[in-house]
């Protein structure tokens, strides 16, 4: 199995904050898709956006087959946005308000020239129905898109360069969920119809766990635990995918009492050699505030614990009371 | 699928631009008060009663008459038909306000979206420039500049566009600016859309907007300032029939013959009202949110 | 508690919401399940009084221990809103003065809504030890807290004012999955401890599983289902119902790869 990219060691930093913290991530050649969890500012959204090179990295290396992603300019850069595309969580923000649905759809292919000139609108016009949007959505305004159409939208402009890489940054968490589902499947057919690789990033561990074959989960710009779905997510053995499991929503399943409600009081200062975790941790003991963990197999897994294996002990009801 | 054709969405969008323009009374009165004047200036020669008037000719013994059947405005202080020149003079005044609004649209709105959109050095080189210009009070720079060149209304044109154009690439930049950090303009970069297409196809339409509504707001503005250098005498000459010029020529006598100041002051005001309604409108029209309901 | 009886509300002469018949029980939680355009929000507003803001009309009837809350004026509904029925928002902070600390606002709502004086402070610690927060958080101002705390800020207000009757518009879903079981625990406690009667409006059926005792399912301003949580999560008799309880991804459940 060889990474058509791969991640090394990647840091980034918003001004003088670092957000991200080291992160390594391999995504095979497709069909396959990789998952990458995590909640709000643990880091995942800045990772894609580094990858597509919209924010500069301050250390690690990025390679796409073969090539060191982070020093590509030029032509090299263009052909590398080619071959590497991502769909946006924010569809509406994503889209121009004052061009019309087919016209961005033909502006890739007409910066690439990939398709000549008379074919671009045939061709644009087919990625649309491709993705099951209607002929009259063409001469639409995203204004007068739904949530799903739009999110469609974006998806037929990033296939219209045909890459071998899509990014899918959150794509159906602004989306009901029959229009999730049908998101979804979308993204299932394409994959196996064009032997898509995929990135998917998302906070929902169930989309994950139906699209990826991997799954990475990202805490505080760190990497908790990565391995294969079957395993990570549906028997964690990182404390924070624990918690992250035990707090999802299940059909039928009323749960009490859920989760510890953390107080409002501010964190403890870490040492910068801590766990990321630590201070929501309810197995963390001195040496997780002193030596941040790495990754290390456990259990056909990749986990960053040093108590992973004191988690299997660690019942839903420890985290309850509050 | 049927073949998409590219001229559909153009139609579309124009018969929708269309509709909404019934919906808006005061843009439908102020193109409709733009286009009577741009007409009259150009079927001036037919429409006007002594066209003569508007050029040379002098009748010092017709000489301030009053409004009457034969001179409808009545005469100046040489004896000229005033509503000739009034006609005449609409050539004048838009030509000015057009050349203005162009050549400080084009320069405003080129360094401003670059400045705003690109940033960075670019950015502090281009503002430091327009702040320049912006420092000097722009009837102040425009007198200045009149008065180096020899007076005319295309040196007057010429002035009015040094001091304008910065207002424009402010008002690009704070566009272009936000529109910098829109997830369109993400998604123009990861498909690899170098500068001039980002700005071409997604900055400038997104910015343009309200660029073109002051831009028509403006125009009445220009046509006031034409009319103060020429009223400075900075402007436009003697004979020609400048509608600022002529008020100034009527000013000494506004008491003992209102007419001669009175009906182009009245030109110049329902001009820069017709601009006024229409940029108004456009505001509203050009918003691709409106007119769907 | 409220009684809801053939509600209507309309733009027009279209329908956005119609709802037959819904009572909110004291100590129980009414789930509404809907997606967009489903009426479950209009259905809220209406229940708060506010349909004439967006510019609805309401017919029907809402009750609220007895008293017809339709026709009232906006001066009653004034004294109403808060005390009585009070409202919980997607995004909080959003509807905070950013200019305000916390503790002010809570104060002044307190205040405004007629609790005495000396009351304010203990009323407003113990609200917030009710929903985990500490006292210092009073100090701050809204960007300077996370949307989960935030949100637990409201219903602590929403606590201390002692309100009969809580209407939550979609209040986890602007969260994180963990922010939100954090949510979900102390809007428990709030229905356990003071018996609050409280209509919680999500997309998410499976949220609304966690916490409702019983479910109304709304599609296109009508309801499709209505019913004991266990019962319509289980056996939806509805082909809508199913249709979003199919949609509902699970961890286990269908698998690409």
């Amino acid at each position: 199995m060889s990474a058509l990219l791969s991640v090394e060691g990647l840091r980034i930093a918003y001004g003088q904050t670092p957000v991200v913290h080291g992160v390594d991530l391999d995504v095979p050649v497709g069909p396959y898709g990789v998952g990458l969890i995590g909640e709000s500012g643990s880091g995942k959204t800045t990772i894609a956006r580094t990858l597509v090179r919209l924010h500069r990295a301050s250390a690690g290396s990025v390679t796409f087959d073969g090539r060191d992603v982070l020093a590509l300019r030029g032509r090299d850069l263009a052909r590398y946005r080619r071959e590497v595309q991502i769909v946006f969580q924010d569809g509406d923000g994503a889209l121009d308000p004052r061009m019309p649905v087919l016209a961005q759809v033909v502006e890739p292919l007409a910066v690439h020239r990939s398709v000549p000139r008379s074919a671009r609108q045939e061709r644009a016009a087919s990625l649309l129905a491709e993705v099951g949007l209607p002929e009259e959505v063409m001469t639409h305004y995203r204004h007068q898109l739904s949530g799903g159409q739009r999110q469609r939208v974006l998806i037929a402009r990033a296939l219209a360069l045909e890459p071998r890489l899509l990014i899918l940054d959150e794509p159906t968490s602004a989306l009901d969920v029959t229009v999730q589902d049908r998101v979804l499947a979308l993204v299932e057919r394409l994959r196996e119809q064009r032997g898509l690789a995929y990135l998917l990033i998302s906070h929902n561990l169930a989309v994950v766990d139906r699209l990826c074959e991997t799954s990475v989960v990202l805490y505080g710009g760190v990497v908790m635990e990565r391995g294969p779905t079957a395993r990570v997510l549906t028997s964690p053995r990182h404390p924070y995918t624990r918690a992250l499991r035990a707090a999802v929503p299940e059909l039928g399943v009323q749960r009490i009492p859920l989760t510890r409600v953390s107080s409002g009081a501010p964190e403890r200062a870490r040492a910068a050699s801590a766990c990321a975790y630590v201070d929501r941790c309810p197995l963390a003991v001195a040496r997780c505030r002193t030596e941040a963990p790495v990754l290390r197999p456990y259990d056909g897994r990749e986990v960053a614990c040093h108590r992973a294996e004191e988690a299997d002990n660690l019942a839903v009801d420890g985290l309850a009371t509050g | 699928m049927s073949r998409p054709t590219a001229s559909r969405p153009a139609r579309g969008r124009l018969t929708a631009r269309l509709h909404r323009l019934q919906r808006q009374p005061l843009l439908t009165i102020g193109l409709v008060m733009a286009t009577i004047m741009v007409a009259t200036g150009l079927l001036a020669p037919w429409l006007a009663p002594f066209p003569a008037d508007a050029i040379s000719a002098t009748h010092p013994s017709a000489a301030l008459l009053p409004p009457s059947s034969e001179h409808w405005f009545g005469t100046d202080g040489i004896g000229r038909d005033i509503l000739s020149r009034v006609l005449y003079g609409s050539r004048i005044s838009l030509a000015i306000a057009l050349f203005v609004v162009t050549v400080a649209g084009v320069v405003g709105l080129t360094v401003g979206l670059v400045a705003g959109y690109v940033g960075g050095k670019a950015d502090a080189l281009l503002m430091r420039v327009t702040d320049v210009f912006l420092a000097f009070p722009a009837l102040l720079l425009a007198v200045a500049l009149a008065a180096v060149l020899t007076p005319s209304a295309s040196h007057a044109a010429v002035a009015i566009s040094v001091t304008w154009w910065p207002w424009y690439a402010r008002l690009a930049r704070a566009q272009a600016a936000s529109i910098r950090t829109q997830g369109y303009a993400d998604a123009a970069r990861v498909i690899g859309a170098g500068w001039v297409r980002q700005l071409a196809r997604h900055v400038l339409p997104n910015a343009a907007t309200s660029v073109f509504v002051q831009m028509s707001l403006d125009a009445a503005g220009i046509i006031l300032t034409a009319a103060t250098l020429s009223y400075l005498g900075l402007g436009a000459q003697d004979p020609s029939p400048e509608w600022g010029l002529m008020v100034s020529q009527g000013q000494g006598m506004a008491t003992t013959a209102w007419w001669v100041v009175t009906f182009p002051g009245l030109a110049i005001l329902l001009l820069a009202a017709a601009f006024n309604f229409i940029g108004d409108g456009l505001q509203t029209v050009l918003d691709p949110k409106r007119g769907h309901r | 508690m409220i009684r809801i009886r053939d509600l209507r509300v309309e733009y027009g002469d279209r329908t956005v919401a119609h709802v037959p018949e819904l009572d909110l029980e004291p100590g129980s939680v009414t789930g509404v399940a809907g997606e967009s355009g489903s009426g479950k929000s209009q259905t809220a507003l209406a229940v708060m009084g506010l349909s004439r803001y967006a510019g609805a009309t309401v017919s029907g009837s809402i009750t609220l221990d007895g008293e017809e809350l339709l026709g009232k004026s906006e001066r009653q509904w004034r004294q109403i809103r808060g005390r009585r029925v009070a409202m919980i928002m997607q995004s909080p902070r959003a509807a905070l003065n950013p200019t305000m600390r916390l503790g002010t606002v809570f104060a002044r709502t307190l205040r405004l809504h007629g609790v005495p004086r000396r009351e304010v402070a203990a009323r407003m610690s113990a609200a917030l030890e009710e929903v985990v927060l500490s006292p210092a958080i009073l100090g701050r101002y809204p960007h300077q807290v996370s949307g989960g705390q935030a949100q637990r800020f409201a219903i602590a207000i929403v606590s201390a004012l002692r309100a009969k009757v809580v209407i939550a518009d979609e209040p986890t879903s602007a969260l994180d999955v963990t922010v939100q079981a954090e949510v979900i625990e102390v809007l428990r406690r709030l229905r356990d401890v003071h018996g609050t009667a409280l209509m919680f409006i999500s997309h998410d059926l499976a949220v609304i599983g966690e916490l409702a005792d019983a479910v109304i399912v709304m599609r296109r301003g009508q309801v499709v289902e209505s019913g004991p949580t266990a019962q319509v999560l289980h056996d939806p008799q509805a082909a809508y119902t199913a249709e979003l309880l199919a949609a509902v991804p699970v961890i286990g459940g269908r698998r690409t790869t």
